[in-house]
């Protein structure tokens, strides 16, 4: 039974795999429920839902209700309006601060993406002396909380010029042991032959890698593009620390600077929650599959 | 996160792990410590050069006697000489436009009146630009200032009155007292009191800029309907109980009083206030005025006699505590919370404007903006009587001659009659000079709303000692987060004297740690 | 070959491997490793206001700081928080998973919504539910019937009272990192072959002997992954307590974790860069002591299949 999964993809993507095994075995009792069984189900997912969906159902209502309301009756959308929004938008600058977090995670992304093919390959193709050693050292990187480093990091940022700039909330994530381990994981599947024979056509190392390995392992590629964006999107303490114009702050610590000066404009803070929530909402929903295979990466194989 | 791969190495994992635990586990029993006691040993940090006295824990001998430092309301030369120049007449031959970055922490409708002065002052003149920072509050914008190195420091920074201390002794800084100095400048239209609050061991730091005070808001449909006069605000503590009674006797509120513990409302501020109404000091050393304060005195009979008042208004169910008050605006929802409201709150005398905004914008259905009443603050003494918050201008050093006189002539304007009149009246501030009343705007908004002059009237005065200043501490935040958490334990029922006591031991490490370290 | 025979021999790659290193090495050496250092040198320092003028007070320091009332309070928060938000996520994530893991008609539609909340961040989240539990203007203390069941959500107010502070908070972490847990376990739960439940349903085994049995030990590596992925967020948790509470009513401030004990606002070593140093150096050993325990603890018994 373990060997059956082996067999298959190294990193199986849940989805297809669910799909397979619906088409084996489709008949199975307690694959598919019955009767009281199924109502049963289908009642207790609703009411799940009702509670998992909850907390965002009253923020979008309060988001959609004038400030006149706002005490009334937070379950019902009484009145639907989109001022708030607009409001939100403009004079609560989440515009500006979606674009700047889209910025820097744009950066932020490529780079990883970028520095960790290049030192998984290293790791995983080339041989070198200390090799061992070495990686050891990048993996326990990711031992460090980004805690025990931002006070130095700060006086780093700040010797180079960079508070609130787009280097300064970027520079100190453009690597991550994190994507160099993914990355040198599926780069170790790669069939020997394939580097052998393009050994043998006189192929180098960086056109191997241009042309064959980066190709072949195009999904984790993708997978760490998303994780590092939604990473870097997310991130909250660093944006505070190195941002103080109001006008350079990320949605994440835009939000804080709403919720601090409009409180008895809850609508309002809602409504920059919802601003701030629908992009990456619409972005996961169609990066769905490199979602799941990113998070997964390091949990199913282990 | 961990690859699991690294399982295959969990025997030494395992050993080194263990070892680690047992070692914390060993020194694991909490020592029963504050941090801040942590000794610091004789850290006596290398003086800079130019260091002042005022760096060392000494009283500076050049200081002049406590009372004349409070009452002169001019600077004295020989403190000055030890301080960075402020040489005003540099820009004269400048040429062109000089840049400066004014870092303020203004927000909303205080925002669009401090951008409306800086436009009216970029485009009056073009000897100096004035570029507008925005830090989003006043501790976001000390903290950035400290953590900024000397090259991303502005050349004008807006600081609130309680680190006073701090930038005083920091090294960094212009006293705008040698630019006072330097250029003649009258400062007798400015009202002592905003004055005296920024001088420390007798050196004019900084320009008081946006005054602010504690006043009284209530809402006026409620005292009517507990059969108070609504124009006529309780001023003594004892009134502010009588009220109270009447108040929820009568049903008009669940409460009447809503207390808070925030450290700069409630917890912190208002019981440096209270203090200085009733003449008593609050820390040694003349307040922290005359030399650095080297231990607080709010546990004395004076503070467990208000915080026992304070606590048995809650016990008696006359008033109610909305906690810590982060947002500096539970207090004001409290009043007009649909199931259990309050009556009248203490705040500061700046939200008005906002406080007005969001009830004529309809967030209390059925109440307007004229409901809301403001009073005097209700203090100890039947007189009123408040030290200022709100914040101050300071001149940073280091930027060169012509920066330094470029900041002065921008702080000069914003201090001109003119402009506190503007100010005061678009942004509910106290003016900092007398003659801005009778000037427009202001003559006009304090004659048709008289709630904007209540803040005005009760800091006029002169100053007679320093225990009726507030006081200035080092560590002064933080002590008030102190006296915030001992507020609020109070507030909860815990025994007053002994919880002062601690809060005072706590103050006194933090300016004992503070002092050993600056 | 040729190619092989030249990577045996030693150098090998390595000038290329160093030009392909360097980016990474940099930025981790720089950004990582470097701070790291500094911090536990710093950490033995005591420095003014400014951050200048730091003097050496020997390590001894360290001991102090971890001993001291406020880093065990904040210890005992974060462990408090870790105990209760780690296994709340793991049960509910498992729980969801295994409920939607059924063939049913819409069952896609409910795995998203069950995921959806990966997608908010810790600032999203927080915000949420600070609307839901404020005691004035929040939705739950404006819902009528709910305020006569709990007169507490109002008075005081479910994030101000000291007692429920941290299951407030924690409610709120636990809800917003559901859709993580949720989409590892049921991919997770997708891994284990359907004949080994088939055998078993033959052979007689009812569905809850059936998942203590199967479903839990396979899904060892991600439940191991889930715990030490949770517990570390819960180690570093600072957003959801800066939007919520501020370091928790006063006067005990139940909700002040670690991170929020060095970074907070009204923290008393804001203005201390050497016990700011300190502690986040003490809270990165406790990190490595805690991944260390959970390894050796649970990865032991965790079933890699063959």
């Amino acid at each position: 039974m373990a060997t059956e999964l082996t067999d298959d993809l190294t990193m199986p993507v849940p989805g297809e795999l669910a799909r397979a095994a619906r088409r084996r075995r489709r008949v199975q009792t307690f694959d598919e429920p019955t009767g009281a069984g199924r109502v049963g189900r289908y009642a207790l997912l609703g009411i799940v839902t009702f509670l998992v969906l909850f907390p965002i159902y009253t923020t979008v209502i309060a988001a959609l209700k004038p400030g006149s309301e706002v005490l009334e009756n937070p379950l019902l959308p009484t009145t639907v309006t989109f001022d708030v929004l607009v409001e939100a938008w403009n004079e609560g600058r989440l515009g500006r601060y979606l674009f700047n977090s889209f910025v820097v995670a744009f950066i932020v992304t490529v780079a990883q993406v970028i520095t960790s093919v290049l030192a998984a390959y290293a790791f995983a193709i080339l041989e070198f002396p200390g090799k061992r050693i070495v990686f050891l050292l990048f993996v326990a990187t990711l031992l460090v909380p980004a805690e025990a480093t931002l006070v130095v990091n700060l006086d780093t940022v700040d010797g180079l010029g960079w508070l609130n700039t787009y280097q300064g909330l970027a520079v100190p994530f453009l690597a991550t042991a994190f994507g160099i381990f993914l990355l040198r994981q599926v780069f170790l599947t790669l069939p020997r032959d394939l580097r052998d024979a393009a050994a043998i056509d006189g192929v180098g190392h960086l056109g191997f890698l241009r042309h064959v390995a980066v190709p072949l392992v195009r999904p984790t590629i993708g997978a760490l593009a998303l994780f590092s964006f939604l990473g870097t999107w997310n991130q909250y303490l660093w944006p505070n620390l190195v941002i103080n114009e109001a006008d350079m702050n990320t949605v994440q610590s835009g939000l804080r600077l709403l919720s601090r000066s409009s409180l008895s404009e809850p609508n309002l803070v809602m409504a920059g929650t919802v601003i701030a929530a629908v992009p990456i909402f619409a972005a996961l929903f169609v990066f769905q599959r490199q979602l799941v295979r990113g998070l997964t990466a390091g949990a199913v194989k282990g | 996160m961990l690859p699991s791969s690294l399982v295959r190495r969990r025997s030494v994992l395992r050993l080194a792990a263990l070892a680690v635990v047992g070692a914390s586990v060993a020194a694991a029993c909490s020592s029963g410590e504050s941090a801040l006691e942590i000794d610091s040993g004789e850290a006596t940090p290398t003086v800079a050069p130019g260091d002042s006295a005022g760096a060392t824990t000494d009283v500076t001998p050049d200081a002049t006697s406590p009372e004349e430092t409070a009452l002169a309301s001019t600077t004295t030369v020989a403190p000055l000489a030890e301080f960075p120049d402020c040489p005003t007449g540099t820009l004269d031959s400048a040429t062109g436009p000089i840049e400066i970055t004014f870092w303020h922490g203004m927000n909303d409708v205080l925002e669009d009146s401090l951008i409306e002065l800086t436009d009216a002052y970029n485009a009056g003149q073009d000897k100096v630009r004035v570029t507008l920072q925005n830090q989003t509050g006043y501790d976001a914008a000390i903290d950035k200032y400290i953590q900024s190195s000397p090259e991303s420091r502005p050349d004008i920074v807006q600081l609130p009155e309680y680190p006073l201390q701090t930038f005083a002794q920091s090294d960094t800084m212009i006293p705008v007292g040698a630019c006072i100095e330097d250029s003649g400048f009258d400062t007798s239209p400015f009202l002592d009191r905003a004055l005296e609050a920024y001088t420390f061991q007798g050196v004019q730091w900084a320009m008081p800029f946006n005054v602010s005070n504690p006043v009284l808001y209530y809402l006026r449909p409620k005292f009517e309907e507990a059969g108070l006069d609504p124009d006529d605000s309780p001023i003594t503590l004892e009134e502010m109980r009588s009220a109270s009674q009447q108040i929820v006797d009568s049903g008009a509120a669940t409460f009447g009083w809503v207390l808070d513990s925030g450290t700069n409302s409630g917890g912190g501020w208002f019981l440096e206030q209270w203090f200085a109404r009733a003449g008593v000091p609050y820390a040694d050393n003349d307040n922290g005025r005359s030399a650095p304060a080297t231990e607080v005195l709010f546990d004395s009979p004076t503070g467990v006699e208000l915080m026992t008042f304070l606590q048995d208004l809650i016990n008696d169910g006359l008033a109610v505590s909305v906690g810590d008050n982060a947002s500096g605006q539970d207090t004001f929802l409290k009043l007009i919370d649909p199931a259990a409201d309050g009556a009248m709150t203490i705040g500061s005398n700046a939200s008005l404007a906002g406080v007005l905004g969001a009830i004529d914008g309809g967030l209390a259905p059925g109440l307007t903006g004229a409901d809301v009443g403001v009073g005097p603050m209700p203090g100890p003494s039947p007189e009123p009587g408040v030290n200022l918050g709100g914040a101050s201008l300071w001149i940073v050093d280091g930027k060169g001659d012509e920066k330094a006189a470029a900041a002065w002539d921008y702080i000069t304007y914003l201090i001109t009659a003119e402009a506190q009149s503007q100010w005061a009246s678009q942004t509910g501030y106290v003016p900092v000079r007398s003659d801005a009343l009778e000037i427009e705007p202001l003559l006009t908004t304090y004659a048709e709303d008289p709630r904007f002059r209540v803040a005005y009237d009760q800091m006029v005065g002169d100053v007679e000692s320093e225990t009726s200043l507030a006081p200035v501490l080092g560590p002064q935040r933080e002590v008030r987060v102190v006296t915030a958490n001992a507020t609020a334990a109070i507030f909860n029922g815990a025994d007053v004297a002994s919880t002062l006591a601690d809060a005072a031991a706590q103050a006194n490490a933090l300016i004992a740690s503070y002092n050993q370290r600056n | 070959m040729a190619a092989d025979r030249r990577r045996r021999s030693g150098l090998g790659d390595l000038p290329l491997a160093l030009a392909m290193l360097t980016p990474s090495a940099v930025i981790l050496g720089v950004f990582v490793l470097y701070p790291l250092g500094r911090a536990v040198w710093l950490g033995q320092q005591r420095c003014d206001n400014f951050g200048n003028n730091c003097v050496s007070q020997g390590f001894g320091q360290y001991v102090d700081l971890f001993r001291s009332n406020e880093f065990q309070n904040a210890l005992g928060v974060t462990v408090r928080f870790a105990l209760i938000t780690v296994p709340a996520g793991v049960v509910l994530g498992v729980g969801l998973a295994v409920l939607a893991d059924k063939y049913l008609r819409g069952i896609g539609v409910f795995r998203g919504i069950f995921s959806s909340t990966v997608a908010t961040s810790v600032a999203v989240a927080s915000l949420m539910w600070l609307f839901l539990l404020q005691p004035s203007v929040g939705a739950l203390a404006n819902i009528g019937w709910f305020n006569s069941l709990f007169p507490s959500v109002k008075s005081p107010g479910w994030l101000q009272d000291p007692d429920t502070a941290l299951w407030a908070v924690s409610a709120s972490s636990v809800w917003a990192n559901l859709g993580f847990t949720f989409i590892l376990v049921t991919a997770g739960l997708q891994s284990i072959p359907r004949d080994l439940h088939e055998a078993a349903a033959v052979d007689g085994a009812g569905g809850i002997r059936r998942f203590w049995s199967i479903t839990v030990p396979m899904l060892g590596p991600t439940l191991l992954f889930v715990v030490i992925v949770s517990s570390t967020r819960a180690f570093q948790a600072y957003g959801e307590i800066d939007l919520l509470t501020g370091g928790g009513p006063q006067p005990t401030n139940p909700t002040t974790t670690i991170p929020y004990f060095i970074y907070g606002q009204n923290s008393p070593i804001r203005n201390d860069t050497g016990l700011q140093a300190g502690a986040a150096v003490l809270l990165f050993l406790l990190l490595l002591v805690l991944s260390g325990l959970q390894l050796a603890g649970i990865g032991r018994r965790v079933h890699y299949g063959d």
